[in-house]
Formats: structure tokens, sequence, C-alpha cells
């Protein structure tokens, strides 16, 4: 069904903010947004970033207040769909796994676990590696200058030389304590000889930059209220507003029109009154995320490309990856305070996250140490490990046994694994139901694969040996998690083969010249990493290619 | 805080069925006995305002003559009511300072992190070092 959108007619004149038309207009503020937007205007680029959201202010969060537990219930839920903020459009659809993420000012990094982790040098080469998936035209070298740059700006705190990854150029401040709890899943591995090595975090162990010191509050997902923790309002937006970036809140982009030559003309977006405006400019980059940057360019359709934006290939939207997310709970019969932070990842281990000849499955994952959040939490978790055992098991008296045997004495091995790109699963736009601006919304498709599965099971298997190997006396194994963790990744390629991928090495359409998109929609396999310190550390790259070959850039006549 | 989002009827219906999911054992209290259906499920619901209408319809329902069989049937046929009944409860509780107390949890209080000295893990790490392959390179 054709999606219907509000009048606009994009020959009018501009009549974004300040009328005028920028050189570079950005689509979302989040994680790559806003690293472009700081970048291209240090360099004296006029940026205008579009942002539906608003700013997420430190006295918005609920984590100093004893209520702090109850922020996921609502308020700070990173599922939009429980959340629904004004900002937020739903997502529909019967996908195994559903993304979440934050729609404001920041992007996913207001709710970040903070978790700093670049891609193996192998991640980039995964075809002519293992045979599989596709090679990604860039590879770790194009990033790693990148990448240093990057963890200096968000205030990394971690330790350089873990053997498992390229040698860089280190972190700007020590890692932060480890604790009981990673001190103590450290011993197992050490038993088992297996990898591990102390956790980086975009959370400063010491005052850095614009960051305070982490006082290991643990309410890192439902915002610091520290200011600890990296996030762009912090550590990006204070520079690129004094460079001359203007910032558009309230703003949801809606449609990409073209010139008669099929160059973007610019933004049309709607404000919070649901008034049309057209944002020109010289060049559009978008930054909405794996399925805001999708959704945007299908509902951007045009007699010239009837099938979305800048989808030639057909790809576009397709070959969503979510990194499926299982847990293995390590119970003590110590206290290990474990409801302490930071909630990023005190050790990780890079064990199984290469292919291995003897494993039934391609790939591999990553595994991180996290505590393990209050008593809500712990409940939680003991009810869902023993939900057959009943009714009479986990209420009335008994009720009281969570407590007293996972609260405060318990970390958890999140195990997230490489899932490979397939073209089924997608994003595409819901035929019937509409964001709070009456535009379709996005519907996930999302069938997790067979060599997930494997690799799952194998690495909890893998993890409960572990957890055993550090003492604990009990395991709690969750299942896939319906709800994602954030990592949106894969709709609109990079490659170098217009028949194959959506945007080029440099992130620009094949299809449109003027037209980027710089989100972690672009990455060409998933890895088993979290995904942002790659995500910035690309969005870093490209910001300065356009620098470099602004002149070569076609513009709308 | 906002205006108290229950009636004294709700209340009381909530106190009987709190007490089903959360009664008095391995030393620590019941529900009512920290009177989680007065001021505490008032905070509950202002953090958490999408629990109060669902919460507030079911003790309308809710029989007062029979909260426990009332509690096993939502657990066993209407799970997402009874997950708003158990999150209410659940959340009520653990406000209790009491409760607090009792189970050692100061809440997500600040606790300065320490980077001062050399971590006590080196030697581990020193073995993670000398028995990794190195990294797989890419073409
Ligand atoms: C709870 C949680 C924990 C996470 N933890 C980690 C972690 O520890 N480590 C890690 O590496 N990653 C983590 N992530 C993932 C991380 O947040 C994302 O990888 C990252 O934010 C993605 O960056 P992005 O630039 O692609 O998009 P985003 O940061 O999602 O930004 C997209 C922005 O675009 C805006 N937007 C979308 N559509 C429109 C539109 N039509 N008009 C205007 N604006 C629009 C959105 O409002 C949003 O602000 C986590 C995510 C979540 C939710
Ligand atoms: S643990 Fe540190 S980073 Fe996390 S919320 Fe607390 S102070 Fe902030």
């Amino acid at each position: 069904m054709q999606p219907v959108l509000p009048e606009v007619e994009a020959a009018s004149p501009a009549d974004g903010i300040g009328k005028s038309a920028a050189d570079v207009v950005i689509v979302g503020a989040g994680a790559s947004g806003s690293v472009a937007a700081q970048r291209l205007a240090a360099a004296g680029v006029d940026v205008v970033c579009l942002e539906q959201g608003d700013w997420a202010h430190t006295a918005d969060y609920m984590s100093a207040e004893p209520e702090a537990e109850l922020a996921w219930v609502q308020r700070w839920n990173p599922d939009p769909n429980v959340r629904r903020n004004l900002a937020d459009y739903p997502l529909t659809g019967e996908a195994d796994i559903r993304p979440v993420m934050y729609n404001g000012v920041g992007g996913g990094l207001v709710q970040w676990a903070a978790m700093w982790q670049p891609l193996l040098a192998s991640d980039f080469k995964v075809r002519s590696l293992d045979g599989t998936a596709d090679d990604w035209p860039i590879g770790w070298d194009d990033l790693a200058a990148h990448y240093d740059a990057v963890a200096h700006d968000l205030s990394v705190s971690g330790l350089a030389g873990d053997p498992a990854l390229p040698e860089a150029g280190g972190y700007p401040n020590p890692p932060v304590e480890i604790g009981r709890v990673g001190r103590s899943a450290a011993r197992g591995m050490d038993r088992l000889g297996w990898h591990w090595w102390p956790g980086a975090n975009a959370i400063a162990s010491r005052r850095h930059g614009s960051l305070q010191a982490c006082q290991r509050r643990g309410t890192c997902m439902t915002g610091c209220p520290e200011n600890a923790k990296a996030i762009p309002s912090l550590t990006h937006w204070p520079a690129a507003l004094a460079a001359g970036a203007r910032l558009v809140t309230g703003a949801r982009a809606a449609q990409i029109p073209l010139d008669e030559r099929g160059r973007a003309v610019g933004v049309v977006y709607l404000d919070a009154d649901g008034a049309a405006h057209l944002q020109r400019a010289s060049v559009v980059m978008l930054a909405a995320n794996a399925v805001g940057s999708a959704r945007l360019l299908l509902l951007s359709t045009s007699a010239r490309f009837p099938d979305g934006l800048a989808n030639s290939s057909g790809l576009l939207g397709r070959r969503l990856m979510q990194h499926p997310y299982r847990t293995v709970t390590a119970v003590f019969d110590e206290p290990l305070e474990s409801w302490q932070g930071p909630w990023g990842q005190s050790i990780y281990s890079l064990e199984f996250a290469e292919t291995h000849p003897d494993r039934d499955f391609v790939r591999g994952a990553k595994w991180m140490v996290m505590p393990h959040g209050g008593p809500m939490f712990a409940v939680a978790e003991y009810h869902e490990a023993r939900r057959q055992h009943g009714f009479d098991a986990l209420w009335g008296e008994n009720f009281h046994r969570a407590a007293a045997e996972v609260f405060g004495r318990a970390f958890t091995w999140g195990i997230q694994a490489e899932d490979l790109p397939e073209d089924h699963n997608r994003v595409v736009l819901d035929p019937a139901v509409c964001d709070g601006s009456g535009l379709p919304t996005a519907r996930i498709e999302y069938r997790m694969s067979e060599n997930s599965r494997r690799m799952l099971d194998f690495n909890l298997a893998r993890a409960v040996e572990a957890a055993e190997a550090s003492g604990a006396v009990e395991t709690l194994v969750r299942g896939v998690w319906p709800t994602g963790i954030g990592h949106v990744l894969g709709t609109a390629r990079m490659g170098d083969d217009p028949a194959t991928s959506v945007v080029d090495r440099h992130c620009r359409a094949h299809d449109v010249a003027n037209l980027y998109v710089i989100d972690g929609g672009v990455f060409v396999t998933g890895g088993s990493a979290n995904p942002t310190a790659t995500i910035m550390a690309n969005a870093r790259r490209v910001a300065d290619c356009l620098l470099r070959e602004r002149a070569a850039v076609e513009v709308p006549g | 805080m906002s205006e108290p989002r229950l009636d004294a009827s709700q209340r009381a219906v909530l106190t009987r069925l709190a007490d089903v999911l959360i009664a008095e054992g391995h030393g620590m209290p019941s529900a009512s006995a920290v009177d989680v259906a007065g001021s505490l499920i008032d905070r509950c619901l202002d953090a958490a305002p999408v629990l109060a209408a669902p919460l507030g319809a079911l003790l309308e329902e809710g029989a007062p003559e029979a909260p426990e069989g009332f509690a096993r049937r939502l657990a066993a046929e209407r799970p997402d009511d009874f997950a708003v009944l158990s999150t209410a409860v659940v959340g009520s509780y653990y406000l209790s300072g009491e409760v607090r107390r009792l189970i050692g949890y100061p809440g997500q209080q600040p606790s300065p992190v320490s980077v001062a000295g050399e971590p006590d893990y080196l030697d581990m790490l020193e073995r993670v070092y000398e028995r990794y392959p190195g990294y797989r390179e890419a073409p």
C-alpha cells in the first residue's frame, strides 16, 4: 500500500529552521548522527540535525530515586512499545526478536550499557575466511584511528593489550574496578584456561572530558544520574552546537524528496504540531538507526524509486541483524553486592567468538559479565527460571527465597551471538499501523536461524561450565530475549557492487549521489561485538571522507 | 506526589491479594505488615503510571472473600493481568525501608570507584596473554 504522506511541495522555498539551506542535513541525533554533526560542524560545515525526540535531561532519570528499579516498568523501559513516549514509533510484526531503542537526542546511548567493543579483524572478511555471508569493503585498518579517536571523545575506560584484538591506541582511562563479580567470573575462566579481559566501557573511571567519575550506581541503562556514562548530549552536542550546528528536536523526518536529476533536495519533516517543513541541504545523511533509516527510505517512494529510495538493489530493509541474546546467571553462596554498577561489562570473553571446525555452526559469540541488579531483578530472574515449579514455589512464604538465594549473590554472563545476514529478516512498512504523526510505522520480520540457535546452545552450555568453575552453587538459564538488546544492524548494507548493496564503501547511496546512510544499517555482517564503537568510528570515517571529497559531491541544481 | 490513584475499598482488596503473593516467612514480613497498600503502592504507581488503570480494574473485580483463588486464577489464566498485580505488589514491597534493611539492600546508591593502584588480577591476565594463540588475521 502506498503510504499517505502529508502534502509537501518539494519545490517550495525552504522553511526549515532559519529558512536557510544547510550544507548537510542529518536525520537522527543518536550515536552516529552526533559524531557526524560534531565532526562536520567543527570543520566549518553548516549542519542541521533533525531529531524526532527531545533532550533527555539528567533530572528526568529516576536512577537516583529509591524507585530506580521501577523505571524499567515503563518510563525507562528500552522497548518503545512499552515506553510509548511521544517520540516513539511502534514496532509491529511477529518477530522472534523485536528491536529496542531510545528515540531522542543521544539515541540508543541514552540507555546503553556503554560496553565498548571493536569488531574483530576477521569480522570484516567473513566470506573470505569462512565462506559464508559477505566481506565488508573496508577493514579494521580503515577504522583503527577512528576507534581510538571516538574512544577518547567518549572517555572510555579500559585496558589495552587484549591479544584477541589488533593492537590499538589504548583508552584514555583505566578500567573501572571489575568488582567482586568480575573477579569471581575471571577465576572461573582462569581455571578453564579460557580467554577473558577486563571490560572497556564508555564510562569514566575518573573525571575525564565532559564526564564525571562513575559512582557505581548500576543504573546505567535507565540513565546515569552522575553524568559518568558517555551520551552525546554530554560528549558531542556541546561542541557541535558551539561550532554552529543546528539541532531541531521534535522534528520527524517523513520523506526525502528528489529533484528532476534524482538528487536529494533535503528532508521533509513534521513538527510536533504536525506541520510539514522542508529542510533543504546539499547533502542528506541518515543516522536514524537500522530501523528508522530503512523506514524513511521506504517512505520516500517516487516514480523513479517505487520500492523505496536508493533501493535499486532490492536490499533496502533486508539483512536485519540483532545479536540474539541469552543469559546464564551464576548464583553464589556468598554476598557479591551484585546490584552495584557499573552496568557495563565487568569482564568479557572472546574465547568462542571465532569459527571453529569442530562446531556445528559458523562464527561465534561474545560473552560479558554484568551485575545482577536489585531485588526486583532477582525475583524476576528466579521466577523466570522456576516458572514450571508452580505458584506455591514462587509465592506466599516462598516468595522470600528469591531475595535470600539470588539477590546480591549473583552475576550474569550475557551471551551475544553473531547472527548472519539473511534477506528474509527485514524492516518493512506496516500497511495499517502509523506513528503519532500519521506515518506508517516499521514492521519487523525476523526469524532466528538454525545457525544462531546452535551457536547459543553451545555457548550457553560453556557459560554454565564457566559459572560452575567460578564456584557458582546454582545457574539460572534464560531463553532467547524476545525484545532484543538494542543492536540493530544491516538494513542498508555497504558494498562495492550496486546490485548487492545499498551504499558504497563511503556509505554514499549507489543510487543517489548526495545521500548517505551512516548508522548501524550499513553493517555487512554483525560480528559478535556490541556494535556502537564501530557505528561511531564508521560515522567519523564517513564524515572525514565527505570533508575530503566535498567538492566532488553532486548537489541539487 | 500526584493524587492517590486507589480508593479505600481497592486498597482493602489489594491488602488481601498482596498477602497471598507475599506472606510472612523466612524472617521477612508479609506485604500487609509493611502496608504495601498504603503509601508504597502510591509511590509505585507514580513511578510506573501504566500499572494504575489495569490494577485499579483488577481490584474492582478481585473477590475480597476469596483472594487466594482469585490470585491463582489470574496466574493460571490471565498472565498479563497477573503481571500487573505482581509487578505492583513486588515493586511496592521492595520500596519499604524495613524490607530493604532486612535484605541488606541500600538501593542503587553511589559508591565511588577506586582506580588507584594496580588491579589485583594481573597474574591471571598474564596467563591469558601466554595461552592465547593470537587473533585471526583478515586477508
Ligand atoms: C538498552 C540498550 C543498551 C545498549 N547497550 C549497548 C552497549 O552496551 N554497547 C553497545 O555497543 N551498544 C549498546 N546499545 C546499542 C546502541 O544504543 C546502538 O547501537 C546505537 O545507539 C545505534 O546508533 P545509531 O546511530 O545507529 O542510531 P540511534 O542511536 O538509535 O539513533 C537514531 C536516532 O534517530 C532518531 N530518528 C529515527 N527516525 C527518525 C525520523 N524519522 N526523524 C527524526 N529522527 C529520527 C531517533 O529518535 C534516534 O534518536 C544498547 C541499546 C539499548 C537500547
Ligand atoms: S554505575 Fe556509573 S555510569 Fe552507571 S549509572 Fe552509576 S554512576 Fe552512572
